[in-house]
């Protein structure tokens, strides 16, 4: 079966229902909300410092403009689109359709396949919210209209879909809605950085993990921070954010991951 | 030809043998039906030939051993309780069907019409009663015209109507010449629907053929006389009668093959016993099922 074929059945499947279409609202709506508040904020500081040069207003000029509106749909990531994940998962799991659809005559790969491949549509139309939302700013702003830069757009798309994945994860291991959405945000919220610090404290600190998989997508749509600040608030080389493109690669590596592990698991265990 | 080998097929969960190494031929055009006790192992089984659970050990092909993915679309099964979408209609849930099987066009009209739902195709799968999902389930199974339906207790839950007309879709359905596999603990049921049957047991295989050859050809009656005791100590011994048991206030009469009811209604009358009560009953695949199990 091809990948657009699976596609439209997952289409077929998502878009009639409402709390689908409930978190896909939520993420246009909340990302459109915050970035309106991010930029009433930054202009009122830009007023309130009397023609001094504040480095805030920097934040709200392009190409700054596309990064801080990446760090801020990365909150909408991580939280709305990694809960979708979640749901789309654990829907299957709660209705015993994706039990079905293997009995309905879909092999076990067919099933892994469309919960990869629709994902990664889903964090297409996350990524086109971005851009249409970046360039409605930029058309606002009256400055001229630029694209943002490749790397800024990429590691969007690559975040969202890290996200989509990680709930989808959570789902697969959880199977219960409540349970798995708990699970998912309570780990993406603190307690990888809970994890991160007791291992900081007892046994020292080591980069490797800044490649935890919520840390390392958060590396991916980084605040325009000038890496000047980043050494005077990062004194120790151990604990400096990573490079895009150390977050990039290392997020291709977990997107193969969550794969593998998703294939692997839709083959051999009993649905 | 062969539809479906089953080769020394076993399931454990921990320390329990759900399938035991069953062995198991459907030949084209069978109804075939699989008996047993509840937890006996019927959906294990079919759950492992529909590829949703592994088996531990044993093997299994499908049309003589056809291979690839196609293979599969070639059937159409419903496993325990019908599991769709509930928020999508009788028409979004057959065409997702439909999307599965790669299935462009499916004839949801003459589906729908089969099963008694067109009315209600509109409304989605969560406002349907117990009856009307199995029937979606029924016209799921049909979507690409498989060869092979395989039915786990399709009436299950259902209420008397509902089983009626569920049997009769499995009817007109088995009309057609396919194969039908179905998994059911109502015997009465497998009787009349099925025309072979297999008998299964703490997942292992007891007894299996056409239903004309697992039951047996011995004659039963049940009788019933004002004097009850003096019936069942004049009935026993009698060579003619091999079996005798107690049913209420009547006697259940296992007789030897070819002993015509009437000689027993003469001889007793011989001996001054007035018969108020003499029936000839069917031979029922309940009677054999209990013999075969509880041997």
């Amino acid at each position: 079966m091809n990948p657009l074929h699976l596609l439209k059945m997952e289409w077929s499947k998502y878009a009639p229902n409402g709390a689908f279409r409930f978190f896909a609202c939520l993420y246009a709506v909340a990302l459109v909300l915050v970035v309106y508040l991010a930029r009433s904020i930054g202009k009122a500081a830009t007023i309130n410092s009397y023609g001094v040069n504040n480095p805030i207003q920097s934040f709200f000029d392009f190409p700054h403009n596309w990064q801080v509106l990446a760090y801020i749909g990365s909150w909408m990531n991580a939280i709305i689109l990694g809960s979708l994940g979640v749901f789309m998962m654990t829907m299957e799991f709660s209705n015993r359709t994706l039990r079905q659809s293997v009995i309905f005559g879909l092999t076990r790969y067919e099933v892994a396949a469309a919960k990869v491949v629709w994902p990664m549509a889903v964090a297409l139309a996350a990524t086109s919210c971005y851009l249409l939302l970046g360039l409605a700013w930029e058309a606002h702003d009256e400055v001229g209209v630029h694209l943002p830069p490749i790397g800024c757009a990429l590691g969007y798309y690559l975040q969202a879909l890290g996200y989509l994945l990680l709930g989808t994860l959570a789902g697969v291991l959880i199977r219960q809605t409540a349970l798995a959405t708990l699970g998912f945000l309570a780990y993406v919220l603190f307690l990888e950085s809970v994890l991160r610090w007791i291992f900081y404290l007892n046994v020292g600190k080591v980069r490797l993990l800044l490649f935890l998989p919520v840390q390392l997508l958060g590396g991916l749509t980084p605040l325009p921070i000038p890496d000047s600040v980043n050494q005077i608030v990062y004194s120790d080389p151990a604990t400096m954010p990573l490079s895009t493109s150390e977050a990039t690669a290392g997020a291709l590596v977990y997107l193969g991951l969550f794969a593998a592990f998703f294939f692997r698991r839709m083959s051999k265990s009993d649905l | 030809m062969s539809v479906l080998t089953i080769k020394d097929l076993t399931k454990v969960y921990g320390s329990v043998v759900a399938l035991a190494g069953l062995d198991l031929t459907v030949e084209k055009g069978q109804i075939f039906g699989l008996v047993g006790p509840n937890g006996s192992g019927k959906t294990t089984l079919l759950g492992i030939i529909l590829d949703v659970l592994h088996p531990s050990a044993g093997s299994f092909t499908w049309f003589d051993g056809v291979e690839g993915s196609h293979v599969r679309r070639r059937i159409g099964a419903f496993l325990e309780t019908p599991n769709f979408y509930p928020y999508l209609n009788a028409d979004q849930n057959l065409s997702l069907v439909a999307s599965f099987k790669g299935v462009s066009k499916p004839p949801l009209d003459n589906l729908l019409e089969l099963v008694q739902l067109k009315e209600r195709r509109c409304s989605r799968f969560k406002t349907y009663s117990l009856g009307m999902k199995q029937r979606l389930a029924l016209a799921a199974c049909l979507v690409g015209d498989p060869e092979v339906l395989i039915l786990d207790e399709p009436t299950n839950g259902l209420d008397p109507e509902g089983m009626v007309e569920v049997r009769e879709i499995i009817q007109k359905i088995a009309a057609q010449g396919k194969t039908i596999i179905m998994a059911s603990h109502i015997l009465d049921e497998v009787e009349r629907i099925c025309s072979h049957v297999a008998i299964i047991k703490n997942g292992k295989l007891l007894a299996t053929g056409a239903i004309g050859s697992i039951l047996s050809n011995r004659p039963t009656v049940e009788v019933g006389a004002g004097d009850g005791e003096k019936l069942f100590q004049f009935l026993s011994g009698l060579s003619l009668v091999k079996k005798i048991t107690r049913r209420d206030n009547r006697l259940l009469l296992e007789l030897e093959p070819g002993t015509n009811h009437a000689e027993l209604n003469r001889l007793s009358c011989e001996h001054g016993i007035v018969l108020d009560h003499l029936v000839l009953k069917r031979q029922s695949l309940e009677v054999e099922f209990l013999e075969i199990t509880r041997k």
